[in-house]
């Protein structure tokens, strides 16, 4: 057993048991706590695979910025979140077969499946070779989605400028 | 010796070797708290014209905050019976321990440092986001709107700060070609990249003042409107995590700003024969002092004007940074 495979038993262990909690737990915020950890285990797990760029990033965007969003969505919309439903049985039944069946189709799938010999230089300038291949290669995906995300932005701020102007009408 | 130890095969003996070594600077780390806490009291009673403390420990109060840190140990730990226990509990460690591991990329000297991340500026920015969650987080467990107000105020700062802050930054990573921390400083060798963006600079530190919370920017924790901010339900050594996590972001930071803008462990012209680990302690301590300064001359801003600083001009300027650098490369550096 290498420390890779201790390293990738714990993180993925920290990261499917965040996955089961905000699946089972009942209050929002307890939820999204359990998401952070999730988040960080999959960071762990990119560093593993020397995409440290990545890993980085994820960690910048999902566990800091998207779960403070998320909170601030809750905590500013209703402050005692708790959720409970029961399940019908036969919906347990048959969503418990869809698993059984999924996992036994991906057991098989990966086990035939080989990826070649794995790449050794990986972790060399990284950062640097992603943006190579980001500038040369895809620049016009790139900027399309830097525009899209600059009219979500536009977007954004139009919503909440007619709420604005909304409620001043209705004064 | 730690340059062999970060490019030799890992093993459990470097394990342990970087687990003391990591001992070892968390020590430090609490020594400079301790000092830097008295050293901010003494500066500020300096300023105002009254002596600071001067009881415990000799004339100086060399002792005072350890006697806080020994009364906060002591002290009864109270949870609010309302509060998300937990969540509670979880808060101040979520809060801290990102405060620590941010100290692991910095380059200390050219032989002193713990790693040599090629993502290294970016890694300080990544962890360092996620105490947001654990103020966030405690604001919210501790079932009290004054904390609540506080919590949701400190994320928002800190998240809009974050942007001016990482954006200053482009320009360093421009000049010196890379996110890795040692390599930066190296390309600081002829002159600091203070003078080669000094917008920067100075948006990187209005920034960074922000994200550590200090006055003029310290409006979780405004006692005139907040009683406290997001801790006012902490007593004890609960409590004294919080301000634990504050002090070594302030170490942190302070280490990043000489790193990024002064150039590190690279002496002044013809001072060359001083070590260079006495020179990252001398611009490291003239940037806590600013920062102490700082704390003592300016007034609290209001929340909007704080926001509308932050997005209306704080970012335009940083972005105007970029420009700059980016020409200032092009016509001189090539």
């Amino acid at each position: 057993m290498t420390g890779e495979m201790i390293a990738f038993f714990i993180l993925a262990l920290t990261a499917i048991a965040g996955g089961v909690m905000m699946i089972n737990m009942t209050n929002v915020i307890h939820m999204v706590v359990a998401l952070v950890f999730t988040f960080l285990a999959i960071a762990g797990i990119y560093i593993t695979l020397s995409a440290e760029f990545v890993a980085a990033v994820q960690v910048l965007i999902y566990s800091g910025a998207i779960t403070i969003i998320m909170l601030f969505g809750i905590m500013l919309t209703r402050h005692e979140g708790m959720t409970e439903w029961k399940l019908p049985r036969l919906t347990v039944l048959l969503s418990g077969a869809g698993i059984i069946v999924f996992f036994v189709i991906m057991f098989f799938g990966i086990n035939r499946l080989s990826l070649g010999n794995p790449a050794t230089d990986l972790h060399v300038d990284n950062t640097k070779n992603i943006g190579i291949e980001l500038y040369s290669k895809y620049v016009i995906p790139f900027e399309l989605t830097s525009v899209l995300l600059l009219v979500a932005l536009i977007g954004a701020i139009v919503i909440a400028k007619r709420d604005d102007e909304k409620e001043e009408a209705g004064k | 010796m730690v340059n062999d130890l970060l490019t030799s095969p890992p093993g459990w003996m470097h394990a342990a070797i970087f687990f003391g070594l990591g001992a070892c600077l968390l020590m430090i780390v609490l020594g400079f708290v301790t000092y830097a806490i008295l050293a901010e009291r003494k500066v500020l009673g300096f300023m105002q014209l009254r002596p600071g403390p001067n009881r415990v420990g000799g004339r100086f109060g060399l002792l005072q905050t350890v006697a806080d840190v020994l009364k906060l140990l002591i002290k009864e730990d109270t949870i609010p019976k309302a509060a998300d226990k937990p969540l509670f509990i979880l808060a101040p460690v979520l809060a801290f321990a990102p405060a620590f591991m941010v100290l692991a990329a910095i380059p200390f000297s050219d032989h002193l440092k713990f790693s040599d991340l090629s993502i290294g500026l970016l890694y300080y920015i990544a962890i360092s986001g996620i105490t947001t969650v654990g103020i966030l987080m405690a604001g919210w467990a501790s079932n009290n709107k004054y904390s609540l107000l506080g919590g949701m105020r400190s994320a928002a700062q800190m998240i809009s700060y974050e942007i001016p802050l990482v954006i200053s930054v482009v320009g360093v990573i421009m000049f010196s070609g890379s996110l890795n921390l040692t390599e930066i400083v190296e390309g600081q060798k002829t002159v600091a990249y203070m003078f080669l963006s000094p917008l920067g600079f100075i948006v990187f530190l209005i920034s960074s003042i922000a994200e550590l919370n200090r006055t003029p920017f310290d409006l979780p924790e405004a006692e005139s409107e907040l009683v406290a901010g997001y801790h006012v339900e902490y007593s004890g050594f609960r409590w004294a995590f919080f301000m634990l996590t504050e002090y070594v972001y302030l170490f942190a930071m302070a280490a990043l700003t000489t790193v990024l803008f002064l150039g590190g462990w690279n002496p002044v012209p013809f001072l060359g024969f001083i070590p260079g680990i006495i020179w990252f302690a001398l611009k490291f301590s003239l940037i806590v002092f600013f920062m102490i300064w700082v704390r003592g001359t300016m007034p609290r801003l209001r929340a909007d004007q704080l926001m509308e600083f932050a997005w209306k001009v704080l970012l335009p300027v940083a972005l105007l940074n970029i420009f700059v650098s980016a020409v200032v490369k092009e016509l001189f550096l090539r």
